[in-house]
């Protein structure tokens, strides 16, 4: 085995709105930052038909000025605030990679500048959603092989992961579903002994940036003094810092209007323009942002299945041996799975639809034969937002992961196509 | 922006010790391992007896023979340990094993003005810079007061990488410093040539008339004649530069000791730069020939469906034929 297996393997984990990256072995990752590329465009925009002789070779250049001028993460963020020449392109949208050019950049840079490696040295572990297409995986192939030389790489599935990361945590169990609420993605994929049901996976269009949008709404109508071009930063602090999850909306409600001291939150922020201090009020969108998984017609008029209904839908299309298998290990993964008894308000609602449908059964064979009750149980843990680059960490420091690595000697005898099928659907290694 | 390899430091290591206020208020059990570029790697630990006493253990790239080490550190090392960190640091020895260097940091001995603490977390932060670049640093302060180093031999090999050096022929007046470049792609060596030799051609432009002269060449130096013949391979040529003593007085010897160091990571940087940079312009370039396709298929596209038509066809026909036979 060659020297760059002695060396911990690099795993990042691209999601739509937070990227996760860091060295195998280690608990957390080195750096969270935004999945975002600022790109400076304002050279791209000049007028391109008056290109004559010499101005040529200055567009030229200006241009591939142009293409180096860029930034990543929280730096991409706060320079696109303060001069209008950079552009925030989100390179991953709903959980796929969208802008190859902006991801190539994003890759270049959490290499050399945040992790500081040199690829060549480092095996490789990538994550992509159930839904990739092979081609995607194709292109992820072929940037890593070629533009940074790595020896080796291994594009995981997030799901598969996130249950690797509770392997550690709990006992063995490689059977459960995970229910990965991401940013820009909401997928719920069952898993038995290591292999993805494919048939079975359910995705929900309403995730994090989501409950962002909805909260960023709810304070416009109700007439927050908010900056326009913050206001969609400022809600998502807002829900990183003050959401929970109510059982109960009414009550919920309720509860605000006899104590609102208690449950009224002051927000204080600085106006990125100007400068000036402004404040308001975080109330009901404490409780009502992360509800728009269990009402989502609060919220759209398209999609009105609630997430732990989807849940139970799913488990009831996987294969029978394995249901109830799945219904007692619901593993939750995602930075949007981190309100406050979220798990408790999937569990009790699983728990109820199980419920009815034993009773339903019950009274139908009138009470002959007495059915077991379900074991309804979902997991939750500290280390839940990142769960997928510790599930990527764990794998990636086992022997058996370089085996199962693409390597560049293999890319260079097949090409790309070694990249295309994805092994989880065969099997865990 | 174009040069974080040689602007931004330990970006990893800062951010640990800026968390170390809150380490020392709840006493948080810390374990993790980190790898930089040129093989360093860096273990970091606290325990929850100790939460004041933070172990950094660091192990350098493989040694070539050709350098000289002292006890599995640069020689110079352990002084300049000394004289950059005082009191924070102790060295513990022997190393943690597989290690070679071990240092705890007492908490306790941060300053506590802010401005002075973040400094100084700054420093443990470039721990690479002074452990690998004190032979360096050694030489060049010499320079700096135009003497050579006593006791030290014409030339000095230090390593940069694992079982690469590069070599220092320091006199009075000036140190020539000569890296010879290897890359393990095809690809990256060609990159890396032309890069090497434009950089080469960038000194020459007016407003660089300050910076040390810079040469590159396909073959050793004469410089390089004593030096041992394995350590002259080098597929992407040799780089020289001059270093006279303007461009070590004072202050600007740290970031001459910085830059001079991670030169090989700053070329690779960019020779992956320019290879991203090469696929992305290829991409464009794909996307607008396919468009130019997509623009000449209306004539065609009738031609298809009848073709498509008539195949599917075929297929059945066959189908039938080949069922009614069996």
């Amino acid at each position: 085995m060659d020297a760059a297996a002695s060396r911990p393997a690099v795993v990042i984990d691209n999601g739509t709105g937070y990227s996760k990256m860091g060295f195998a072995g280690n608990v957390e990752p080195c750096f969270i930052i935004p999945t975002v590329v600022a790109v400076n465009e304002s050279f791209l925009n000049q007028p391109r038909g008056s290109v004559k002789g010499s101005n040529w070779l200055a567009q030229h250049s200006a241009g591939v000025m142009a293409d180096l001028d860029f930034y990543i993460g929280e730096e991409a963020v706060s320079r696109s605030r303060s001069s209008s020449s950079y552009n925030l392109s989100h390179p991953i949208q709903h959980g796929q990679v969208e802008n190859w050019d902006a991801m190539e950049r994003f890759w270049q840079q959490c290499i050399f500048n945040y992790l500081r490696c040199d690829p060549e040295d480092h095996y490789f572990l990538l994550t992509e959603s159930p839904l990739t297409p092979p081609e995607n995986r194709e292109y992820t192939g072929e940037i890593m092989f070629e533009t940074f030389n790595v020896p080796g790489l291994y594009i995981a599935v997030q799901p598969v992961l996130a249950l690797a990361a509770g392997y550690t945590t709990s006992k063995c169990e490689m059977t459960g579903v995970v229910v990965d609420v991401g940013d820009g993605a909401t997928h719920i994929v069952p898993v038995a002994e290591g292999y993805v049901i494919g048939s079975s996976i359910k995705s929900i269009p309403i995730a994090g940036r989501d409950v962002t949008q909805f909260i960023q709404q709810l304070m416009r109508e109700r007439g927050e003094l908010i900056p326009p071009e913050d206001a969609f930063e400022v809600a998502r602090k807002v829900k990183e810092n003050y959401c929970y999850t109510c059982s109960d909306i009414v009550k919920e409600y309720n509860k605000h209007d006899k104590e609102p001291s208690k449950y009224i939150k002051q927000w204080r922020g600085i106006k990125p323009r100007t400068g000036a201090p402004f404040s308001f009020d975080v109330g009901y969108e404490r409780f009502l942002g992360p509800e728009i998984f269990f009402n989502p017609e609060i919220y759209s008029s398209d999609f009105k299945t609630p997430v732990p209904s989807v849940i139970d839908k799913c488990i009831q299309s996987a294969p029978i041996d394995t249901r109830r298998a799945l219904y007692k290990n619901i593993v939750l993964s995602g930075g949007s799975t981190m309100f406050k008894d979220f798990h408790r308000r999937i569990q009790r609602d699983v728990k109820k639809i199980v419920d009815a449908r034993l009773h339903v059964s019950d009274t139908r064979l009138g009470g002959e034969i007495k059915s077991q009750p379900v074991e309804v149980n979902v997991v939750s843990h500290p280390i839940q937002r990142f769960a997928v680059w510790f599930g990527g960490s764990v794998l990636a420091s086992t022997p058996e992961f370089y085996a199962a690595c693409h390597t560049k000697a293999e890319y260079e005898e097949y090409g790309a196509s070694i990249c295309r099928t994805n092994p989880v659907f065969k099997g865990m290694y | 922006m174009l040069l974080p390899t040689a602007q931004a430091r330990e970006t990893y290591l800062s951010s640990i010790y800026s968390g170390c206020n809150i380490l020392l208020d709840k006493g948080v059990e810390l374990d993790c391992q980190s790898v930089e570029f040129d093989d360093v790697r860096y273990h970091i630990q606290v325990s929850l007896r100790y939460p004041q006493f933070l172990v950094l253990s660091m192990s350098l790239p493989t040694p070539p023979p050709e350098t000289i080490f002292v006890d599995g550190l640069p020689f110079g090392a352990i002084e300049a340990i000394k004289a950059a960190y005082g009191v924070l640091v102790q060295i513990l020895d022997p190393p943690k094993d597989g290690y070679n260097l071990t240092m705890r940091l007492d908490l306790v001995q941060l300053p506590q003005d802010e401005e002075l603490q973040y400094d100084l977390l700054e420093k443990v932060a470039s721990v690479r810079e002074v452990v690998l670049g004190a032979p360096l640093r050694v030489v060049l302060k010499h320079l700096a007061s135009k003497r050579v180093p006593p006791d030290l031999d014409r030339l000095i090999a230090l390593v940069h990488r694992p079982r690469e050096s590069f070599f220092l022929a320091p006199e009075a007046d000036k140190v020539t410093v000569v890296y010879p470049m290897r890359f393990n792609d095809s690809i990256d060596t060609v990159l890396a040539i032309s890069f090497l030799e434009e950089f080469v051609e960038a000194r020459r432009t007016a407003g660089l008339n300050n910076a040390p002269p810079c040469f590159w060449s396909p073959s050793p130096p004469q410089v390089l004649e004593e030096a041992p013949t394995e350590a002259l391979s080098a597929n992407s040529g040799f780089v020289t530069f001059v270093i006279y003593p303007r461009h070590v007085e004072g202050r600007k010897l740290d970031r001459t000791v910085w830059s001079l160091l991670t030169f090989h990571a700053y070329v690779s940087y960019h020779v992956k730069c320019s290879e991203g940079f090469m696929h992305t312009r290829m991409r464009r370039r794909v996307e607008s020939l396919i468009q130019a396709l997509d623009r000449a298929k209306p004539e065609g596209e009738d031609l298809k469906k009848n073709s498509q038509n008539k195949s599917s066809k075929r297929l059945s026909l066959m189908e039938i034929r080949n069922n009614s036979n069996s």
